[in-house]
């Protein structure tokens, strides 16, 4: 077996869906281009050694940034979902600086309080952004005249921005600017006597991050035409974790195959909600303790065994 | 009007400070942010809902149950579990993640979805300084300000208590000294998993009992204990007291979700400005 092998199993597994044609088919995949470019930007984040509870924030800010942006603003759509992605990542370089001083533990504790306040947010200020009743009549997508209407197009417009992101994701973990943050991570001292700015490299890992995770929730937003603060609550933190865990975030080949397994899950078994808590739970608790590198340490043990 | 914010905030806040100093305890001894804390406390709940509400047993005795339950459950959790993870601080808070998830699955498939209600057992107010208090909150006060002290007693005057603080303090010495490490994290768990148990029981009858109850206290433990310092058990009786009553004064005049956006700029501010909280003893 080879790398190549497994791209293309994926990129089969991709095109799978025109196979099938089914519109639920085609909604589960367009989750999961969804949440591979946010398991990415957690993934970002954990391998500079912090754990980020703000990722579904940053999502948030994305998803009704642009919307309100073009429902209030008549902004066009691919405008608004650039300056929503922006809007994230300004509020990840402006919060950066006096979060990421802070390691560890605290750090944990500083996004998941600064996510809480973002969707508490969300939930409150319900004349802009409709509170726990959600916010309706999203306009669809449109790029260069086409309009974005059927859930195939959202599908190829997720994969597009998923190819992209993992792409991206890609290219930083085999540049140098992996191994810095490879360094930052395992030594920070060691890194930092040769000359490496740590704080800088760690604003730009989070602002990147944060830049990802506000188009994924753009896209969210057009695509579903709803939006509700409980869709960025800690629960996507969580799943993102489950993702993390259960793929492996050692690699970028984790995150993807993370999500292709756990976001299927809750449509799955949409008429069993709790046993789908339940099969959540053992599977991280399982990975924890005998596969702490996830599923893709398996397949690079078959790749250099190959 | 201030007399009653203030027999409020102070009902409130004892909880709050049970709450939170079991995570505290669990921090302090394990580095392990305990995000499955909230389940224990809706565990004990559970217990009194089902011994006291269905099966007619005396209230303390059901309480009581649902602390022992708790306490067992926390001992388990942290020999099976937690144990192989210790040193590795984010392992075993994504550990505490599925130690959460699976609590309140199951319980969700036991008892449903459905917040339900126990009968009182106390009824009526009486009246202190103008402030009307009723008798149940009086009853969960008293039974919590008894909890307190013998965690008070407990800690500073047996020996697994203090071995406890030893290693909070310095675990390589500790271990030096002859200290178990391992009796010491079981111990940990139990307290912490008692101090919930009993929380969530004594609470049981006030509000609803449902799979998602422990969420909200586990919330409050956790603003209270990174005010007062992680760690630090002073910080978080210090801490208990200062969120709830500043929560009473903002759910008096402003709203309750007001009061919980303040509490986590609080948090934010804290930790920006001084990680180790007010009480807290600095980096080692």
């Amino acid at each position: 077996m080879k790398p190549v092998h497994v791209f293309l199993v994926v990129a089969a597994l991709a095109l799978l869906p025109w196979g099938l044609q089914s519109e639920y088919v085609f909604h589960i995949v367009t989750m999961i281009a969804i949440m591979v470019p946010m398991a990415l930007s957690m993934n970002l984040m954990l391998k500079i050694g912090q754990l980020s509870l703000a990722q579904p924030a940053f999502m948030g800010i994305g998803a009704y940034g642009s919307v309100l942006l073009t429902m209030r603003l008549g902004v066009p759509p691919v405008l608004a979902l650039c300056l929503g992605a922006v809007f994230s990542a300004l509020t990840a370089v402006i919060v950066g600086p006096v979060f990421l001083r802070i390691k560890g533990v605290y750090f944990v504790l500083l996004t998941y309080a600064f996510g809480q306040i973002v969707n508490l947010v969300f939930q409150e200020w319900t004349s802009l952004f409709g509170g726990n009743g959600g916010l309706y009549g999203i306009p669809k997508f449109s790029i260069f005249g086409l309009r974005l209407a059927a859930v195939q197009q959202y599908y190829v417009f997720g994969l597009l921005f998923t190819a992209f992101t993992y792409a991206a994701m890609r290219a930083i973990e085999r540049s140098d600017i992996g191994a810095l943050f490879q360094s930052l991570n395992e030594n920070e001292m060691l890194s930092r006597s040769i000359g490496s700015n740590a704080l800088a490299w760690r604003i730009a890992a989070f602002t990147f991050s944060a830049f990802i995770a506000g188009i994924s929730g753009a896209i969210y937003a057009f695509y579903l035409g709803f939006l509700s603060p409980d869709a960025f609550g800690f629960r996507l933190s969580v799943d993102l974790i489950v993702i993390n865990a259960i793929g492996g975030a050692t690699s970028v080949l984790g995150p993807l195959l993370g999500s292709i397994l756990v976001v299927p899950l809750p449509e799955v078994l949409r008429d069993a909600r709790q046993y789908q808590l339940l099969i959540y739970g053992l599977c991280l608790m399982i990975f924890l303790i005998f596969m702490r590198k996830g599923l893709v340490s398996l397949i690079q043990h078959h790749l250099r065994t190959a | 009007m201030i007399e009653q914010i203030f027999v409020n905030g102070v009902l409130a806040s004892l909880i709050y400070v049970i709450m939170a100093l079991g995570f505290t305890l669990i921090f302090g001894i394990m580095r392990i942010v305990n995000f499955a804390h909230g389940e224990f406390y809706m565990i004990g709940a559970v217990i009194v809902l089902f011994f006291f509400g269905t099966l007619g047993w005396p209230f303390f005795i059901a309480v009581a149950a649902g602390g022992m339950v708790s306490a067992i459950l926390g001992v388990v959790v942290e020999r099976v579990l937690f144990r192989p993870l210790v040193g590795d601080e984010l392992s075993g808070m994504i550990m505490s993640l599925a130690v959460g998830i699976i609590l309140q699955s199951v319980v969700l498939i036991a008892i449903g979805p459905a917040e339900q209600s126990a009968a009182r057992p106390f009824t009526g107010t009486w009246h202190l300084f103008g402030a009307v208090v009723p008798w149940d909150r009086t009853v969960v006060a008293l039974c919590a300000l008894a909890t307190l002290a013998v965690f008070y007693l407990f800690l500073k005057f047996s020996r697994l208590g203090l071995a406890m603080q030893a290693v909070a303090q310095d675990p390589q010495t500790a271990s030096l000294m002859g200290i178990e490490s391992g009796v010491v994290y079981a111990a940990a768990f139990g307290i912490a998993g008692l101090l919930a148990g009993l929380a969530g029981g004594l609470m049981a009858p006030i509000y609803t009992v449902g799979p998602y109850m422990g969420e909200l206290p586990m919330l409050k433990a956790f603003v209270v204990v990174i005010l007062g310092g992680l760690g630090s058990i002073p910080g978080a009786v210090m801490g208990g007291l200062l969120i709830g009553l500043s929560e009473s004064v903002l759910t008096t005049f402003l709203d309750s979700t007001a009061a919980l956006i303040a509490s986590f700029v609080i948090v934010l501010l804290v930790v920006v400005t001084r990680p180790t909280g007010l009480m807290g003893k600095s980096v080692r």
